[in-house]
Parts: structure tokens; sequence; C-alpha cells
């Protein structure tokens, strides 16, 4: 049934379809990809340098609790963890591009499914 | 009837004037709901009558690389930013005169028209960046750039 669930999803993202989802469902998409999510290696990686000149915490700060300003331009990022916005990870479409956009600002690559799932858990935990 | 003349003069010569200067430089009302949601998530939603549309074209096909940061698109998304964009570009010669870099920054009248901006101001963290137009302009988002609206940050 979840497998149907994460197909689903999946298909209607493929063709554009903002897809309302509450962020345990995105969690859980990105799990049956890959594995178990780890808190610990989300908050590593959302914390650490990657061999570029950013941080995802550059930007979104540590604990990513609270509203923050852009590095480079200074324009205001909305709070990133859901427990503090609500509207954070309820869109897959946009859930995705920014994954896209910001891994590889970070990262030099996309994000995996697994690093997807453990940035996630991890973020779920920051109060 | 002189006094009317001149006037009347002096009227069409102030409306003249209006669209010479920067001090306004409005958003078109027909944006498309994706510029502000794609474009103004990292820095303002610039008005498009601030670059060329050769510069535009030159932003929109390097979304992946844009100025240090991936903003890439979906393939509908960035047709209808491009296609607006370049119906919006500057056609007045000042504006659309090709901007070095792609950068409004780089362009001749907005380095005249900030050369007594020292770097330190540039820098300071209420301001960040000659991108961050709305650390000074306190109505940039307006399209209103007049001398009147700015305040500089002190720090």
């Amino acid at each position: 049934m979840q497998k149907k669930i994460v197909l689903v999803l999946a298909l209607l993202s493929l063709i554009g379809v903002s897809v309302a989802a509450s962020p345990q469902d995105l969690l859980k998409g990105y799990e049956s990809q890959s594995g178990k999510a780890s808190q610990a290696r989300g908050e590593q990686l959302f914390n650490a340098k990657h061999g570029k000149e950013w941080s995802c915490a550059s930007c979104h700060e540590t604990p990513p609790n609270h509203d923050t300003k852009h590095i480079v331009t200074g324009k205001l990022i909305k709070s990133l963890s859901p427990n503090s916005n609500p509207d954070r990870f309820t869109d897959q479409a946009k859930v995705e591009k920014w994954f896209k956009r910001n891994c590889n600002d970070v990262l030099g690559r996309e994000c995996v499914a697994q690093e997807k799932a453990d940035v996630l858990s991890w973020l779920l935990t920051v109060k | 009837m002189k006094t009317y003349f001149l006037l009347s003069l002096l009227a069409l010569l102030a409306l003249l004037a209006l669209p010479a200067s920067a001090a306004r430089m409005a958003m078109p009302a027909d944006a498309p709901k994706s510029y502000e949601a794609e474009c103004a998530s990292c820095h303002m939603a610039y008005p498009p009558g601030l670059l060329s549309q050769k510069n535009w074209q030159n932003i929109m096909s390097g979304l992946d690389k844009h100025f240090g940061t991936d903003a890439s698109l979906d393939a509908k998304t960035q047709t209808e930013i491009t296609q607006w964009l370049m119906k919006n570009a500057a056609t007045r010669e000042k504006y659309a005169a090709f901007a070095p870099e792609n950068r409004i920054t780089k362009t001749a009248w907005f380095m005249r028209k900030h050369d007594e901006i020292r770097a330190e101001v540039w820098k300071r963290a209420g301001v960040k960046s000659p991108a961050n137009c709305a650390a000074c302009h306190t109505d940039a988002v307006k399209g209103i750039f007049n001398e009147d609206n700015i305040r500089i940050p002190a720090k």
C-alpha cells in the first residue's frame, strides 16, 4: 500500500502536478527509495561543508528554526524546519526543486534519496 | 496666454523627463506568478527593464550556473519567464546597452549612479551585496529608486 502511494506521488510529480504532502509522507517516500533515515547523518550533512564554499547552514543557519538571510543577497529565507514553519516540506515538486539546486551548490552534485531522507529526518527533530 | 503656454511646456518637459530617470522602474503588471516564486526567492524581483534582451537571454540559458548558484527551472516555467523577460526587456538605449557579465551592477548607468558609495558600505551586514537593492532603496520592490527613498544601513 505504502509503495503504491509513493508510486502515485512520484508519477504526479513527474507530470508537474503540485502534490500536497506532509513532511512525514515525503520522508517515507525517500526511505522507500533508499534505507532507514539517520538523523545523525542528516545533521552532519546539513552542517558540514562538502568541498565547496557553502554548507546548508550558510543560508539556513543552525539550528534552522528561524528566518534567516541569503548569505550573498541578504534576501529573507523563511524558517526551514517543519516544526517552526508548517509550510515546509508540503509540496513535493518544490522540495525536489530546492534539493536539486541546493545540493548542487553545497555538494556539487544532486543528493540521493538516502541523503534527502537523512536531512529531512533530522529537520523533523529541530524544534 | 503666454504664461499658460510656458506652464504647459514645463509640464510637458516634466513628463518627458520622468521616464528618463531610473527613479521609477516599475514591474510590468503582467508579471507571471512564477517570476516572483522562482526568481525572487533568492533576490529581489528585478524589473526586466533594467537589462537588455541579450542579457536576459544569457541569464535564462545558464540558470544551472547562476552567479555561483544553481537556479535551474523546469522547462515550462523557464519558457514562461524567458518570454516575459524578453517582451519587457530594456528598450531605451541607456538601459539596453549590453551589461558586462549580465550584471545590472556592471552597467555604466548603475556604476555612475553609485560611484559615491564606498566599498565598505557595500560590505555592511545590512547591505551584503549591490544586488540587494532594497537594503538602501526602501521602496525598491515597488520599483521606486529615487533619492528621497534611500536609507543606507549604518551597519
